[in-house]
């Protein structure tokens, strides 16, 4: 463990701390605002300072490589979490991620995403083949699929995705052919080609109760979609909207605070942001995840060994991810998919979880210069 | 596998250009994933934000209306008759992109709703708006709204608004005066013309007055709602009030009806042979009707309250379609020949226009040959003075009457007493009957000549001079036309209300008042306004020329035909000094032939002889003699109204 020198304070990244910091307090404040049961705000606000700066701060004292070697039990705790979770776990909301252990509740995918990320860091770092061989990328797909498959079981379709995210990056900036990568964009590109082709000739009453159908088509086919599936995307759609350019203020937006929107503290909280503090607020918020992801992304460039930069990519693109779908889904581009928006959203795990990483990121920083 | 340990910067083996260049590819993404985002967020927060903004206020904003309460009606003597009784619909909102049909078993199950009925109407609210309300059941029982008002917190979606019934106190009593009320019909929306056009600010859902009293009065009678401006949340669940207009009550009414005449009036209709018939009472100095019965009838409430259950439903489907329409208000709906109680329209045209004189008014009564017709007359008092031939009702001498006036002085005479037009009675859908004229005869022929020989032109025929000849023959004015409208048959076709404005005008020397059911409305402050009390005007009255003389002569053929030894002894009410005349019309449409095609029967009457109270008109349909089936119901009505008025002790109903 590192010493808690003059020098710890003065190299630490202070200004990705307080964008952070900024973020949380939107959050705060617009939690506080549609209060869907009383103290929620305190309750996140504690979470933050009580337990978040601490985990956060302890992660930025450890030397990240002895996370990193410490990654299979971690790893391995966060795939009992998860098998727990699929036994034992209470379904909210359609999906079966919330784990009770007597006055512990969690969501355990949100830690395992931040530990698998770790595992796939510790096995590739040692891995000196370049580009990766085939052994080796099937080696880390199947230490990835172990928990994604899980998650996906849990029918938490967000989780899978944020799941993808990393395992992309990881395996690009990791050292995988360009081959790869081509057929990888090109499968992608033609995957939703089909998709969409499929689903533009589908005979959507054939499949009116399949939700998830019925969410992608509520935002790329809304004349095929059965109303009742349409009316979150409608309705975050319009709170955004009538936000206007400085918003309806604090409180005072009806879609929030009068129960349209739903899931309005969690999953939808962006939608309650734009209503009230309008265009100013939301574009405020967006730059500071455009900050607060591209400053991770020069961590991970200035990261003094392949380890670093592979666990800070990794959990760039994981909270891009998490950006780019929380917010997509309100705005209307993306289908609806529960996914907190980091930082801002309600809900222990996740902040707790984008804590304990945001640590890991600045200990790679601290450490980033050989000496 | 091993530790990995802390190094010295990457490993040669690691391109770092690479994977810089791979690091920039990801910062690039994340940047334009953002500016997409921000492109987004300034389409809708910056571009569309109106449009959006108006979409919000829709969502959390509804109108709801505060039903304003009907006015009262009351009787002349302030006896109630119709009131608007407080009730309640439990209505569904309907918005979360909940599915209709989940709520289902909740309503069935809970408020006592058909399943069959509900899913109907979940159907057919696919098609409405939907920030609209839903009636999910009308008519809610105390229990169902407290139901709904302990299950707010699970069930928000539900709740109870009130929704007034007009209620008919007494039932059938006088409905086809009184009328009905009910929902404005989309027709009376759209249609321009209508009273109760969107343009006058009816909306869908308005109770307004569909028949009778209701629907002519409608705008004093109906008030103005009020609304609420709430705010609700997403279950329709209402937070707070942004503002609110209070109802106008419409105003309570008295009307000339008197209840207790009414009831007499209502009981001798029921008695009617055929069940059909109509009885009217009305004061023959100002024209305030008592009275006004038709039958069948049918019973008000079956629209106001029950229309939208599966009874009421029933009930009035059956109103429909009842061969003998009861919601057909006879008193002013059915034109059909007078009979004898047409003569003394004859007589007086006769003795004004001097075909007979007060002092020499013999003619010769019996059966007459008319051409190829024989006129029978039931009477052969060879030449009675006109009162004996009023009393006695004597055919013969009105046959010949008629043939001396002529057509043309009998048509000037019709008009003098506005037969064949509207009283201008304050009840929707008056009829005007047909003038029993030879320019009406000559009208009606001409318009079937017309219409024959389009038919003939359209199939190829040709129409001959001779066809022409032939339809202007029958066109004609005959002997026989003139002969049989002297004694009220032939073309004549009157209503009741137009021989009850006669019968007043006969009883109070030729002044024609139009029979009217609008008594007052009471002054009453409204907004801190004082509105004044406001009284029936008679407009529509005029006067014809009847000489005291004539006017005497008359008043002694009638009196003689109750209370000497003419038609109608059957009506004499000892003390009241009745006047009256029979009428027994022959049916000229066979079209219900059978049993049924007896005469119709006839009688109007007033009373007293010299300072007349009340005057009548009674028709019994297909029942006889006038004298035997229709005089008999007015010495019931007249005895009992007479004992009241007098305060003479009440004998015990001697009903026929």
């Amino acid at each position: 463990m590192g010493s808690f020198s003059r020098r710890f304070i003065t190299d630490f990244d202070w200004l990705l701390l307080g964008m952070v910091l900024l973020v949380c307090a939107l959050g705060v404040m617009q939690i506080s605002s549609v209060e869907p049961s009383p103290g929620m705000w305190r309750k996140q606000l504690m979470t933050v300072l009580v337990m978040g700066l601490p985990i956060l701060f302890v992660t930025t004292l450890i030397d990240y490589h002895k996370i990193v070697n410490a990654a299979p039990v971690l790893y391995g705790i966060g795939i009992i979490l998860l098998i727990a979770v699929l036994l034992f776990g209470r379904v909210v909301n359609g999906n079966k991620s919330w784990l009770y252990l007597g006055p512990l509740s969690g969501q355990p995918s949100e830690i395992a995403k931040i530990f698998t990320i770790l595992m796939l860091t510790r096995f590739l770092a040692d891995v000196r083949k370049r580009p990766l061989d085939v052994r080796t990328i099937i080696i880390a797909c199947g230490l990835w699929a172990v928990p994604a498959v899980l998650v996906f079981l849990e029918n938490d379709t967000g989780s899978t995705l944020s799941y993808m995210s990393f395992l992309a990056a990881l395996l690009l900036i990791g050292g995988i052919g360009w081959r790869w990568v081509a057929a990888g964009a090109v499968g992608l590109v033609l995957v939703v080609a089909l998709a969409g082709f499929w689903l533009s000739h589908l005979d959507s009453v054939k499949y009116k109760d399949n939700y998830k159908i019925q969410r992608i088509l509520a935002v790329y086919f809304p004349d095929k979609a059965q109303e009742r599936f349409s009316y979150q995307n409608k309705q975050a759609e319009i709170a955004v909207g009538s936000g206007g350019i400085v918003g309806k203020g604090l409180g005072k937006g009806s879609q929030g605070t009068l129960g349209f929107l739903p899931e309005v503290q969690t999953d939808f909280i962006f939608a309650a942001l734009g209503e009230e503090m309008g265009f100013l607020g939301t574009v405020f918020a967006l730059v500071l995840y455009a900050l607060i992801i591209t400053r991770l992304i020069g961590i991970a460039r200035s990261a003094r060994d392949r380890a670093g930069l592979l666990l800070v990519t990794g959990y760039a693109a994981l909270l891009l991810c998490h950006v780019a779908v929380s917010m997509g889904m309100v705005l209307r581009l993306l289908p609806i998919i529960g996914i907190p928006l980091p930082l801002m959203s309600y809900g222990g795990s996740s902040l707790l979880a984008t804590f304990f990483a945001l640590g890991l990121a600045l200990s790679v920083r601290q450490r980033r210069f050989v000496n | 596998m091993k530790a990995i340990q802390p190094q010295r910067g990457m490993d040669s083996f690691e391109d770092i250009r690479q994977t810089g260049l791979r690091l920039e590819a990801l910062r690039v993404l994340a940047i334009v994933i953002c500016l997409v985002l921000g492109i987004r967020l300034s389409w809708l927060q910056v571009l569309n934000h109106e449009n959006y903004a108006v979409q919000a206020e829709q969502n959390r904003v509804r109108v709801l209306a505060i039903p304003a309460p009907r006015g009262k009606i009351f009787d002349r003597k302030g006896r109630l008759l119709v009131t608007s009784r407080g009730s309640w619909n439990i209505v569904l909102s309907r918005e979360k992109g909940q599915r209709l049909e989940d709520k289902i078993d909740l309503i069935v199950e809970n408020l006592g709703v058909d399943r069959e009925w509900l899913t109907k109407r979940f159907e057919a609210a696919r098609y409405e708006p939907k920030y609209e309300y839903i009636v999910v059941k009308e008519l809610a029982t105390p229990g169902d709204v407290a139901w709904v008002d302990a299950h707010r917190i699970e069930h928000p979606e539900l709740m109870a608004m009130e929704a007034p019934q007009r209620v008919y106190v007494h039932g059938k009593l006088a409905a086809h005066a009184l009328g009905y009320v009910g929902e404005v019909s989309k027709k009376e929306l759209q249609d321009p013309n209508s009273p109760f056009s969107e343009a006058r600010g009816f909306k869908l859902g308005d109770i307004i007055g569909k028949s009778g009293f209701e629907r002519y009065y409608n705008d004093i009678l109906m008030g103005k709602d009020g609304e609420r401006r709430v705010v609700v949340d997403s279950r329709g669940q209402i937070k707070s009030e942004l503002s609110r207009v209070e109802p106008i009550p419409g105003r309570d009414v008295y009307l000339t009806l008197d209840y207790d005449v009414q009831l007499a009036a209502e009981e001798q209709g029921d008695t009617m042979p055929t069940g059909r018939g109509a009885l009217a009472f009305m004061d023959p100095n100002n024209g305030e009707i008592f009275a006004m019965v038709s039958r069948p009838a049918f019973d008000p409430n079956a629209f106001s309250q029950r229309a939208k259950t599966q009874e009421g439903r029933e009930e009035i489907t059956e109103y429909y379609q009842d061969e003998d329409k009861p919601l057909y208000n006879r008193v002013i709906q059915a034109a059909m020949a007078p009979g004898s109680t047409w003569k003394l329209f004859t007589t007086v045209a006769a003795l004004n226009e001097g075909v007979i004189t007060p002092e020499n008014s013999r003619v010769q009564d019996g059966s007459i040959q008319l051409g190829s017709y024989f006129m029978t007359s039931m009477s052969h008092l060879g030449f009675p003075d006109v009162v004996t031939a009023i009393a006695r009702s004597c055919d013969g001498y009105y046959y010949r009457l008629g043939l001396k006036m002529g057509g043309e002085r009998f048509e000037k005479w019709v008009h003098i007493f506005r037969f064949g037009e509207k009283t201008g009675v304050d009840l929707p859908n008056e009829r005007a009957g047909r003038p029993p004229t030879p320019s009406e005869k000559k009208q009606f022929w001409e318009a079937v000549a017309r219409n024959m020989k389009k038919k003939r032109e359209e199939a190829g025929q040709k129409w001959t001079e001779r066809d022409a000849r032939e339809y202007e023959f029958q066109s004609r004015w005959t002997d026989y036309d003139m002969a049989a409208s002297a004694f009220g048959q032939g073309r004549n076709e009157t209503t009741p209300i137009q021989l009850l404005r006669y019968v007043g005008a006969l009883a109070n020397g030729g002044h024609m008042v139009t029979p009217h059911l609008l008594l007052k409305v009471p002054a009453v402050e409204r907004d801190g306004v004082m509105l004044p009390e406001l009284r029936y005007e008679d407009r529509n009255k005029f006067t014809i020329p009847m000489s005291p003389e004539i006017h005497e002569i008359v008043k002694k053929g009638m009196w003689n035909a109750v209370n000497g030894d003419g038609t109608a002894g059957a009506a004499r009410v000892e003390g009241f000094d009745v006047c009256g005349k029979t009428g027994t019309a022959q049916v000229a449409s066979k079209a219900r032939a059978g049993a049924n095609t007896k005469d119709n029967a006839w009688f109007i009457s007033f009373a007293p002889r010299d300072k007349p109270e009340i005057c009548s008109v009674i028709l019994t349909e297909n029942a006889g003699f006038g004298g035997r089936n229709s005089a008999p119901r007015a010495k019931v009505i007249y005895e009992g109204y007479y004992r009241r008025t007098r305060n003479l002790p009440m004998e015990v109903a001697t009903r026929q």
